[in-house]
């Protein structure tokens, strides 16, 4: 089972996006996928048509409740969602309740190897003791990143604290929400970018395509998967296969019998 | 709830994908998706093997490929599975794997053979809750079968199959309890195995070379014993198109058994059937035993040569193709005079003037003398005489005696083991298994003793066939020595464990069972 933490300091860079689309187009290989909707805000819950839980999930960090017991499915074959929940703005105090509170995530998700090939954990923005269990517990961190100049600085001030922190976990950034009209994006893009991690060179573009996921409550990979997102959705998922490794499609005999 | 919530239907004729949408609320709350093509190949071999260990053998195909599974024939759980798109035939072309284990172990020698094909397509539909969120999702089966003896296809019962959405099992639960309830669809097994073999007319172990026929204890002797007959003909006869197209070696050594138990119970049976019937068949059947015979010495040559190799020491192992490639094209010589000989004028004269004795009310001519007495009385007497033959001549063999003594008791312990298995059905099951395993034991090492010697007779004379004056063959001669001198010492420990094998059978104990169960019965006055 891989771990992948789609995250950014900065909110509205398209983490649930990637995360939601990602995730269906792994699925669609025939890995078992779960996505993990660790943002209050419940965005992921919301596109996949599940109602957010009030307080399902408190339980489940205090170590009362099995992980399984939360899961939903979503309208995908494979997809599962393990949907947000209000309670989860206070999960800093909940995992500090914890001996070792920087590794409960991981202890929670160990268990799902069985039932899943692929964990997709869509974070909140911010860095707190939620999102260095993030660090701790994925295999790969994938950094959705608008080419702002701004943008760039919050990705330095996280490689700054997993530096700090001792934290190898491999980073991926890619340009999200670009516009190449913008000078600035093109500017920023054509940057030296930080050594410490990688950029990927897909890039996902600024779309109303993608913006209509609210609208539609499905992956545009689903409903729009010729159009230039889900395009590029689709080149991002390959890319990212290769350089995670262990992701390789699973032929899937879904007949009932 | 205690009953478990039931995961499939059989679905009326009439109902199609497009009615079940509409009974489940129609378009808002139950939506059609994709329609996909797909097969189901179940195989097994002639004899059923995999169904006798509890197993299936399936190969599902769908667009994406196929797929063999192997599953459990007690609750239709997967025990193995594999990618594999070609037609099985053989084990050993099975990607290796659990599945090629598991399916090698049981097969033997024996060939995968197609029982029924299932030809299908199923459509995806999805219940839907208020959000438009999928929260049951339904597969709905229509499908056809057909067998290679079954041409036109057949159709099976609509089916439908409920899968749980993680997080809405009581959505699910209610469904299937309405579908359960109020539709009144009955639950559909888990499996579609017997419901495919039996609309292809099979019936799952419907052939088997073991020889259980029922029989009464009061039944003249001459309908008993023409049942037996009736029973082995059946056997030869439909060993014969897979002995004539050579699919596997059992075809022939299952045809040749009944043969011989069918010469043998001419002869044992002494003055039931009348002589006249006796004479012509047994004459008819030395002819099929001896035309039969090349092949299968050819055969059992073929089945051994891993064994030989293995054998041999790494280095000399290659130093036998040469054997492997003179037995094959005597194989297929051979084999092609078997075929036109099963097809001949004698084979067909032979199996139309059998039925004629069997199959008429009362078989043609003088009847024998005892063809009216109870069958208990004559199979008991006979069993009780040729057993105490058999401890006569076991009892006179000495280690050092000539191989003949061996040879001719082991004739007698075949006629005796005939003899009980034509009969078992008389008999109280377990005390006769007790006694046969016994008796096998004892013709297990008999035979040994004496398949060894005309084995290694055999390799003899193919070294003989070699030119001796051909460096290239030399090697190979040199072999066949080596095979030749591993078969005659196993034959000398087959030789000095008779002994052992023939006191377990004359001991106190087997001695008594056979006078309990057919000397008394034996000696009674009819």
């Amino acid at each position: 089972m891989k771990i992948l933490g789609i995250y950014n300091i900065k909110g509205g860079v398209g983490k649930t996006a990637t995360a939601v689309n990602i995730g269906h187009l792994a699925s669609n290989t025939g890995l078992r996928t779960l996505i993990w909707d660790l943002d209050p805000q419940a965005a992921a819950t919301f596109y996949l048509r599940v109602k957010p839980k009030v307080k399902a999930s408190v339980k489940l960090l205090r170590g009362k409740r099995e992980l399984d017991d939360v899961v939903k499915g979503s309208d995908y074959r494979d997809l599962d969602l393990l949907p947000s929940d209000f309670s989860y703005r206070n999960m800093d105090l909940l995992l500090g309740e914890n001996k070792k509170p920087a590794l409960q995530l991981l202890r929670l998700l160990r268990p799902l190897s069985q039932y899943y090939d692929l964990v997709i954990l869509d974070c909140p923005p911010n860095i707190s003791l939620v999102s260095e269990n993030i660090f701790r517990a994925a295999d790969a961190l994938l950094l959705p990143t608008i080419p702002t100049t701004l943008s760039l600085r919050t990705l330095e001030q996280l490689l700054d604290f997993m530096e700090g922190h001792g934290l190898a976990t491999p980073v991926y950034a890619f340009y999200s929400m670009v516009d190449r009209r913008k000078r600035l994006h093109r500017d920023v893009m054509a940057g030296p970018g930080d050594p410490r991690c990688r950029v990927l060179s897909t890039v996902i573009p600024y779309a109303t395509e993608v913006e209509r996921m609210g609208l539609e409550r499905r992956p545009v990979t689903d409903y729009a998967p010729r159009s230039n997102a889900g395009r590029a959705y689709q080149t991002l998922w390959e890319e990212l296969r290769t350089e995670v490794g262990g992701l390789n499609p699973i032929p899937r005999f879904d007949l009932p019998f | 709830m205690s009953s478990p919530v039931p995961e499939g239907f059989l679905l009326p004729q009439d109902i199609d994908a497009k009615d079940l949408a509409g009974l489940i609320g129609g378009d808002s709350h139950c939506v059609i998706d994709r329609t996909t093509g797909f097969s189901i190949r179940y195989h097994d071999s002639f004899d059923w093997r995999l169904h006798q260990a509890g197993l299936r053998l399936q190969q599902v195909v769908t667009p994406q490929g196929g797929l063999l599974r192997l599953t459990s024939a007690e609750d239709a759980e997967t025990v193995a599975s594999e990618s594999f798109d070609a037609v099985p035939a053989w084990a050993g072309d099975l990607p290796p794997g659990d599945l090629c284990d598991q399916v090698a172990k049981r097969l033997a020698m024996r060939v995968l053979l197609p029982l029924a094909t299932v030809e299908g397509v199923a459509t995806e539909l999805r219940v839907l809750n208020d959000e438009g969120k999928t929260v049951v999702r339904l597969n709905y089966l229509a499908m056809q079968c057909r067998s290679p003896a079954v041409r036109q296809a057949r159709s099976l019962w609509p089916r439908l199959r409920l899968t749980r959405v993680r997080g809405y099992e009581d959505v699910f639960a209610d469904l299937a309890r309405r579908f359960e309830s109020e539709m009144e669809w009955p639950e559909a097994p888990a499996c579609l195995f017997d419901e495919v073999i039996t609309a292809v007319g099979r019936e799952p172990g419907d052939y088997s070379s073991k020889l259980d026929v029922p029989l009464r204890p009061d039944e003249p002797a001459v309908d008993a014993t023409r049942k037996v007959l009736r029973t082995l003909l059946d056997t030869l006869e439909r060993n014969i198109p897979g002995t004539r197209a050579d699919l596997d070696s059992e075809f022939l050594h299952d045809l040749r058994v009944a043969t011989r138990r069918t010469r043998s119970a001419l002869s044992q049976v002494k003055r039931v059937l009348p002589d006249a019937v006796v004479e012509e068949f047994k004459a008819r059947f030395a002819w099929l035993g001896k035309i039969t015979g090349p092949v299968r010495d050819l055969d059992v040559f073929l089945l051994e040569l891993p064994h030989y190799r293995a054998s041999l020491p790494v280095a000399m192992a290659g130093d036998l193709d040469a054997l492997e490639a003179r037995l094959r094209t005597a194989h297929k010589t051979e084999q092609a005079k078997l075929k036109r000989k099963l097809g001949s004028k004698e084979m067909r004269e032979l199996l139309s003037r059998w039925h004629a004795v069997l199959d008429a009310e009362h078989p043609p001519g003088e009847p024998g003398w005892f063809a009216d007495l109870p069958i208990e009385h004559v199979a008991s007497k006979r069993i009780w005489r040729m057993y105490k033959r058999v401890l006569k001549a076991g009892r006179a063999v000495t280690l050092d005696g000539p191989p003949e003594e061996m040879h001719e008791l082991r004739k007698e312990c075949k006629k005796l083991r005939y003899l009980i298995e034509f009969f078992r059905g008389l008999y109280p099951e377990r005390e006769l298994k007790k006694l046969i395993r016994a008796l096998k034991v004892l013709l297990d090492d008999l035979g040994e003793f004496q398949d060894l010697e005309v084995q290694a007779d055999k390799l003899r004379a193919f070294a003989r066939a070699f030119d001796a004056d051909d460096p290239a063959t030399l090697p190979t001669v040199m072999a066949i020595g080596a095979l030749v001198a591993d078969l005659l010492r196993r034959q000398q420990a087959a030789h000095e464990r008779f002994a052992a094998c023939f006191a377990a059978f004359d001991s106190a104990e087997n001695r008594h069972r056979y006078k309990r169960l057919f000397k008394a019965k034996a000696q009674q006055a009819v």
